[in-house]
């Protein structure tokens, strides 16, 4: 596989970054947050899929980076502890939300769709339809994966996370996350693959 | 090569769907994939589930997010010991709180049960120490009203005296 291992966390230049910011620099931290802003709001909206949770759970993900300044041990590499972070509020926010709203699913109420979202903005109305419903029909597959399995593909397929950094931030073994995904994958494909 | 579907290996065809193999392990897998009908549908259904997700695209980050991120940071303003010692039981909601709660007066409750009153000693009655000036004045002044008394009554005796 290509995909890029745990480096030493010795040579992860985030971590660099972060020990920065624990002696007090802060634009250490402002260039922490421009380089994983982007991914850690994504990850979150596609785990609870409503934009403006996911940059609530963002601003809480950067500040509890913050606030740990003075404490960070560099014993993993940083994006996992970020992830670790980012995962953790995105499952309590899943659960609170659904013993809030009962048995209701996530997906039931209406969410937001922007037009952004299609990217080809030539395109005729009626491919703007099509492409909006195959987009729903992946966001509700999506959806409808358990919250852990959900969190692993999301990682897997957007942040390209290794098996074993996954298993870091969801503190599981590799073997748990080659479950998970299989899983996840299995049933992914059940609902997705004629759109090949 | 080795069937991954048979050998358990499944991931392997993920990682092929997503073009993460080398060359080499991509064409060894590629050629059995001709021979494997199951392996190729799994192969073929998980790249249609990547082309999929490939299309699913997030919303674009409120341009004020940054903002609002640096607004909260500057109210962290230099914690106290005390603001430091509160702040994880702060966020608590009150299904974690109430247990707490109810387990610290059980615990104030239990104490207050076990001090036995035995354990109480009995105050031991303070010994009057009596000094012996205090006894003399005493007398003194008893002598005095004495002479008092009598001073009086000679006095009413003789009323005319004055």
């Amino acid at each position: 596989m290509t995909r890029m291992g745990d480096a030493a966390v010795a040579l992860d230049y985030d971590v660099e970054l972060m020990l920065r910011v624990k002696d007090g620099d802060s634009a250490s931290f402002a260039l922490l947050l421009e380089k994983h802003r982007g991914p850690v709001i994504h990850f979150l909206y596609r785990m609870v899929q409503e934009q403006p949770v996911a940059e609530e759970l963002a601003q809480e993900v950067f500040l509890r980076v913050y606030r740990s300044r003075a404490s960070y041990e560099p014993t993993a590499k940083f994006t996992t502890w970020l992830f670790r972070i980012a995962t953790h509020l995105a499952l309590n926010w899943l659960r609170d939300a659904r013993s809030e709203r009962g048995q209701e699913r996530l997906d039931d109420g209406p969410v937001d769709h922007p037009s952004h979202q299609i990217s080809d903005r030539q395109a005729s109305v009626e491919q703007q339809m099509v492409h909006k419903v195959k987009l729903e029909e992946v966001r509700e597959a999506v959806a409808g994966l358990p919250d852990k399995q959900r969190a692993a593909v999301l990682m897997h397929k957007y942040e390209e996370m290794d098996y074993g950094q996954i298993a870091r931030v969801l503190a599981c073994s590799e073997s748990a996350v080659k479950s998970l995904l299989f899983r996840a994958y299995e049933t992914l494909r059940a609902r997705l693959a004629h759109m090949g | 090569m080795a069937c991954p579907l048979e050998s358990h290996n499944s991931e392997l065809l993920v990682a092929y769907a997503a073009g993460e193999l080398e060359m080499e392990a991509a064409h060894a897998l590629e050629r059995h994939l001709e021979e494997c009908p199951a392996c190729s549908a799994l192969a073929a259904g998980q790249a249609a589930v990547w082309k999929a997700l490939d299309a699913w695209q997030a919303p674009a980050i409120s341009p004020d997010f940054d903002a609002r991120l640096y607004r909260r940071v500057r109210t962290e303003a230099p914690a106290t010991w005390w603001r430091r010692l509160w702040r994880p039981l702060r966020p608590m909601p009150l299904f974690k709180v109430l247990p707490l709660a109810a387990a610290a007066c059980m615990l104030l409750i239990v104490s207050v049960l076990l001090e036995r009153p035995a354990n109480i000693e009995p105050v031991a009655p303070r010994a009057e120490t009596v000094r012996v000036d205090q006894v003399e004045r005493t007398l003194d002044d008893l002598e005095l009203l004495n002479q008092f008394d009598v001073a009086s009554h000679t006095d009413s005796a003789h009323p005319n005296t004055m």
